[in-house]
């Protein structure tokens, strides 16, 4: 007996099957995103293209397989609500009354002074909100605060989880699926310097002591001083720094690279990524 | 493959066909599986809305998750407007006299429902319209570019805006959407005339 048409129509349906599951349902769904608005600071568009050196900097990113060790997409498994106090008004007995359902030992004379004050943490968004109303009709003000949660938010990794959004100007968009390192949708919000990044890239055991990624020395170049010391040239101690009238300048592939990894921040408070305020920027320099 | 010369049912074939009964078992069992995985998919699947991600499960869920007050949908919508209305019909919402109407105290503006509104802002206008007595004829853009949210929220601000005597109800993204989906076989712009045979409700 001849199998072939059946043959031909099954193989037929499952890969129009699957066409249709992996590529024109995610097109349809999400295909036609376009900038949107900040939810909290509704004069800004998110996201903006990437400027010229960073967008080279995607390219170096994806010649030297970043995305082998770095994902660049941060998880969220909960979202919790703060309510903070941010004016108690002139009747203090009355806002402390109120006070008195969630922190039983709260005093009118403590009430007065550390005000912005969280006074209720991690709860939903409905508790939250009959709490700010009982305020409000005492003559205070609070606000309620978002609080995104997940383990990659507390490694500090980012301050909401990474959406669609995020990623529009990017081709190909490098999310990663491995984390030998860290994550790096929010790297630039972590480690904003520019001449810490060029160090890490040159030697990364140079900064964090620990480090397991390979060093990128081809990125740069090794010469001879010639009169005036660059002022690209890395500050390197130790065992790490070039023999004696010598300097490591960063080669173009290096600054690109770098501009590219300070433009990546998917911190903006969005519709689908709800977050009360991005997280100021750190200055610590840390390998977290 | 050669056949036998038989003009019957050949009996390997009768065999097969009783072989081939499915379990009950296995029946129960795959209606099980499908109705689990039913539910999951119900639970997980956020009805594929493009703006809902984990760990909100429905577009209901995560709306009262969005700023309120100073950084509401009026809030947005002036942004929106400043980047888009605002080259024609003005910071004051008055226009142009004899080019652009009026949104500041129009009574487009302030129906009581919206319907004709987002249409004109989906799809533009173009044709004579009248506005506070005053007779234009010129050609409103589409905007149907931008977001449900967008849309919601620069009408929002229009019709809520106190400044320009607007004072009529707001608008949620979801009946821009509703809306867009009705007029899905109407992508040419709007004209008055046909905008008022529309109820404003739907």
């Amino acid at each position: 007996m001849n199998y072939g048409p059946l043959v031909f129509l099954a193989a037929f349906f499952a890969l129009s099957a699957s066409w249709f599951g992996f590529v024109l349902t995610p097109q349809i769904q999400l295909g036609r995103q376009q900038q949107e608005t900040n939810i909290v600071n509704t004069a800004e568009m998110y996201p903006q293209a990437r400027p010229g050196m960073a967008h080279q900097g995607l390219e170096v990113y994806r010649a030297n397989n970043c995305a082998a060790c770095h994902s660049q997409q941060v998880g969220q498994t909960g979202v919790v609500v703060d309510v903070v106090l941010t004016e108690t008004g002139t009747n203090l007995e009355a806002v402390a009354s109120v006070l008195k359902n969630v922190e039983p030992n709260v005093t009118t004379a403590g009430l007065a002074g550390g005000l912005p004050k969280t006074v209720l943490h991690g709860v939903k968004v409905e508790e939250a909100e009959i709490l700010v109303k009982a305020f409000k009709t005492v003559g205070a003000k609070a606000e309620t605060h978002l609080v995104p949660l997940g383990p990659d938010l507390a490694r500090s990794w980012g301050s909401r989880r990474t959406v669609a959004q995020d990623y529009i100007f990017d081709y190909p968009v490098m999310l990663g699926n491995s984390r030998v390192g860290p994550d790096l949708a929010n790297v630039a919000t972590r480690l904003p310097d520019a001449s810490w990044q060029l160090m890490h890239l040159y030697a990364p055991r140079s900064v964090v002591s620990d480090s397991a990624m390979p060093s990128y020395r081809f990125l740069f170049e090794t010469r001879k001083i010639q009169g005036q010391p660059s002022p690209e040239a890395l500050k390197l101690t130790g065992d790490f720094a070039p023999a004696a009238g010598f300097e490591v300048v960063p080669k173009p592939e290096a600054s690109e690279l770098v501009a590219y990894l300070l433009s990546l921040h998917s911190d903006t408070p969005l519709f689908e990524a709800p977050m009360s305020a991005p997280i100021a920027p750190k200055p610590t320099v840390s390998a977290k | 493959m050669s056949q036998p010369p038989q003009s019957s049912t050949p009996p390997a074939a009768a065999s097969a066909t009783q072989g081939a009964t499915v379990p009950v078992w296995l029946i129960v069992l795959m209606g099980m599986l499908l109705y689990v995985g039913g539910l999951y998919f119900d639970d997980h699947g956020g009805w594929f809305n493009p703006q809902v991600y984990g760990p909100y499960r429905s577009y209901a869920e995560l709306e009262p998750y969005q700023p309120k007050g100073e950084g509401g949908l009026a809030a947005q919508g002036r942004a929106v407007y400043g980047k888009t209305c605002i080259a024609c019909h003005q910071a004051t919402g008055l226009g142009a006299p004899g080019q652009f109407p009026p949104l500041a105290g129009s009574d487009w503006v302030n129906e009581a429902e919206p319907g004709r509104m987002i249409r004109a802002v989906l799809n533009g206008l173009q044709g004579p319209i009248t506005v506070h007595g005053q007779n234009f004829n010129n050609v409103m853009v589409p905007w149907n570019s931008l977001s449900d949210e967008d849309i919601a929220a620069v009408i929002t601000y229009v019709r809520g805006n106190k400044e320009w005597g607007n004072n009529a109800s707001a608008v949620t993204p979801e009946q821009v959407k509703t809306v867009r989906a009705k007029i899905k076989a109407h992508p040419t712009a709007f004209t008055p005339d046909e905008l008022l045979k529309i109820s404003p409700a739907e």
